[in-house]
């Protein structure tokens, strides 16, 4: 279970974060809304560990986990433009945090392989990301954050740079995508119409406090 | 993300590389400038008394004169230049931008050798042309405007790249002809872009060294020239250290204006440029070809006659290559330069990766670019009497005239990279090193390559401090054409020339790594934006 206990965070003058607690089950997913600016992305760097948050802890089963650098927490953190390393290819992209486990190169390389074929993308698995399309690039970063078996996936607006059509049919396939692998699942997002397609909880981001959407 | 220890201590080498070159011995020349004069000659250590000085006066009028007279002939010769680049498309139209860049990696012997070949005594055109321009101030602003034309080309290019095409089509509609058009839209967007490259264009003509020196002669040289010999010739380190002093008071001023200028600079490119068409009718064509042959007369005569005068040199000026003389002179100038692009590799990555974090650390890497070559040299001089014949110090000025080009490149890489990357990389697993090794350094990669050879052109084609701090066993190629320059006949200047040919070869091979064309869309800092054009503008400041 991934918990935030009595998280605060001051940005400036404005309060992102005050005295905020949450909890999400293995197999949970949970939609946090809020408008742009609310203070949304921060909670989630914070569980990551590339913030720091004033006041407050992260714990992981039972855990406190907050002094842990973020490479050292096991969670996987999907980004609005996907950050895809450009230099590297589709394949590696997707090995990319294996061989940060020390996997020895060939053996990540053919997990990669595995996993890109799951996700319908071995042939394009020598290429390089830039040369995909926006809803394969989208498949390669949920590839590459759900290859380590992280035991939290946090995803920031992951659909927000796809078309409305594509977003729908991606929104199905990582949901059944993310369940089958049973981890604890925050979703960032503005759209209340995709937190509910994608999530069995939402709460919503008002003022640094959460309130229950649903 | 949390600060790691190792973080805190990156700027620590660039900062002691900092204190102890550059504002230490400045501090030092300071010292000497008030206490070193003769007590019974109060007057002399005076700092107002160069103006009392009807000499020095006019060398220091002067120094600003011709910097004046520069950046005037470059706006007006060099923003005609720039419309029609920007404008027109025409075949080699990308060919002749990236010649621009050849003059940033000429060392400034070597340009000094280009204008003496076509103007000096038996020069191409001046021997053609029956004028003799020896001491006269021609061959000064000439060799002038063969390195700052390029330079603010460059920039008015650039400039009137950010200029929005539906702004001028909204003027046009709303009644203003081209040239109004011009005037009232375009002007104002491009007058600070010019402005910053004409503070350059003066920083560099008024601290310049090495042209002044060869090309100036005894009337006409400039200020730095006359400290070099104050230094070296006359053992007056107080007049010097004044004189010094009173430059850097100058020259800050004038980077003053130009930082603040790059600050308003720093806004987003534009999306709709003015979009480029092929030249139509005689005006225009013939307004193509007058813009490539000022470019031809100013930017490439001079390397062209460097190469034509060495190809008709005697047997004997091409056979002094494989002299002990000569063969020293590239060992010294390869291994001088291979060190100190070690160095300055080092400490520019460092600086850059501690510039993420301070604007004041940014600033930082302007320092030895505001401090000119001379100044350097002869406050290290004073400062370490006991090291000016160690090749540890030679070395260390090196790396500290070159250190900031990788700094300024891989910073403006660093600021292209989108922060999500390293995040993700940390959040997959990977510690801030590896983060750094894996994904930061091979995407600033190409920033760094471009920084480097920036680096080494400045490192090939050092003379100031070579001048000051080397040993007579220690002559680089520079020093070499400066000492053959200096004996006089025919055949010691066909042995400059053929010397200057060699590290003219030198320097375009670091030309060609930097203009190498990379083809991969994946790196944002290989494209030519305003970045990266600031750093080469800043490029220019090695000439001094």
């Amino acid at each position: 279970m991934l918990e935030l206990k009595h998280i605060s965070k001051k940005y400036q003058s404005r309060m992102l974060a005050d005295d905020l607690s949450l909890a999400i089950a293995a197999g949970e997913t949970v939609a946090l809304l809020g408008p742009s600016g609310s203070g949304k992305s921060t909670l989630l760097k914070i569980i990551a560990g590339l913030e720091t948050p004033d006041a407050g802890s992260v714990w992981m089963d039972g855990q406190d986990i907050s002094p842990l650098p973020p490479e050292r927490r096991g969670f996987a953190l999907m980004f609005q433009d996907f950050a895809l390393f450009p230099h590297l290819s589709v394949l590696d992209n997707v090995a990319f945090g294996l061989v940060e486990q020390r996997v020895p190169k060939a053996l990540a390389r053919a997990r990669a392989l595995a996993m890109l074929t799951l996700f319908g993308l071995a042939d394009q698995a020598r290429q390089k990301v830039w040369t995909l399309s926006g809803g394969e690039q989208q498949r390669v970063a949920l590839a590459r954050a759900l290859i380590t078996g992280p035991r939290a996936l946090l995803l920031d607006e992951p659909f927000s740079a796809l078309d409305a059509e594509l977003r729908s049919k991606l929104q199905q396939e990582f949901r059944e995508r993310i369940s089958s692998a049973g981890m604890a699942t925050l979703l960032v997002t503005h759209d209340e119409a995709e937190a509910r397609a994608m999530a069995g909880r939402g709460v919503r981001l008002v003022d640094g406090r959460l309130q229950p959407v649903w | 993300m949390m600060k790691s220890p190792v973080r805190c201590l990156l700027p620590l080498l660039p900062l002691a590389a900092l204190l102890l070159l550059v504002i230490a011995p400045v501090l030092r020349l300071a010292w000497e400038g008030w206490s070193g004069a003769p007590a019974h000659d109060l007057a002399r250590w005076q700092p107002w008394r160069m103006w009392q000085d009807d000499y020095l006066r006019w060398r220091v009028l002067w120094s600003l004169a011709q910097a004046a007279i520069t950046c005037v002939s470059a706006l007006l010769l060099g923003l005609p230049v720039a419309w029609v680049l920007a404008r027109f498309e025409f075949r080699g139209r990308q060919g002749v931008l990236r010649l621009l860049m050849l003059p940033f990696v000429v060392p400034t012997l070597v340009a000094a050798m280009g204008v003496l070949a076509l103007w000096g005594p038996r020069g191409l055109l001046g021997a053609w042309l029956g004028i003799d321009l020896q001491d006269t101030p021609w061959l000064l602003l000439y060799g002038n405007l063969f390195f700052n034309l390029c330079l603010v080309v460059r920039a008015g290019v650039d400039a009137l790249g950010q200029v929005s095409a539906q702004r001028v089509a909204a003027a046009r509609t709303l009644g203003a002809t081209p040239w109004r058009a011009f005037w009232r839209v375009e002007w104002p967007v491009i007058v600070p872009w010019l402005a910053s490259s004409l503070c350059l264009v003066f920083l560099y003509c008024f601290s310049g060294f090495g042209l002044a020196l060869v090309l100036g002669g005894q009337r006409y040289a400039t200020i730095e020239v006359e400290i070099y010999t104050l230094v070296a010739y006359e053992l007056k380190l107080a007049e010097a250290s004044v004189l010094a002093l009173w430059m850097l008071l100058l020259t800050g001023g004038v980077a003053l204006a130009y930082a603040a200028l790059e600050k308003r600079l720093a806004s987003p490119a534009r999306m709709d440029p003015v979009g480029r068409k092929r030249p139509q009718g005689a005006a225009q064509w013939l307004a193509l070809a007058a813009a490539l042959a000022v470019l031809l007369f100013f930017c490439a005569a001079p390397l062209l006659a460097i190469v034509w005068k060495a190809a008709q040199a005697s047997a004997p000026a091409w056979a002094q290559l494989l002299d002990d003389e000569a063969l020293a002179a590239l060992w010294n100038t390869l291994r001088f330069s291979t060190l100190a692009l070690v160095a300055a590799t080092v400490l520019g990555l460092l600086h850059a990766l501690a510039a993420r974090q301070s604007v004041a650390w940014r600033a930082a890497a302007f320092l030895p670019f505001v401090v000119s070559p001379v100044t350097v040299a002869f406050g290290l001089l004073l400062l370490y009497p006991q090291w000016t014949a160690s090749l540890l110090l030679l070395v260390a000025a090196y790396a500290l005239l070159a250190f900031p080009f990788v700094a300024k490149s891989v910073a403006a890489g660093l600021d292209s990279l989108p922060p999500h990357l390293s995040h993700a990389a940390r959040t997959l697993g990977a510690s801030p090193w590896r983060t750094f090794w894996r994904v930061t350094l091979p995407l600033v990669r190409p920033a760094l390559r471009r920084g480097m050879a920036f680096a080494a052109a400045t490192a090939l084609g050092e003379f100031a401090v070579t001048l000051f701090l080397s040993r007579p066993e220690w002559t680089t190629l520079t020093t070499l054409i400066y000492q053959r320059l200096g004996r006089p006949g025919a055949a010691n200047l066909e042995a400059a020339l053929v010397l200057a040919c060699v590290l003219m070869v030198l320097a375009l091979l670091a030309f060609m790594l930097i203009e190498w064309p990379v083809r991969d869309p994946r790196i944002d800092t290989a494209r030519p934006d305003s970045k990266n054009l600031r750093v080469a503008k800043g490029a220019d400041f090695h000439h001094a």
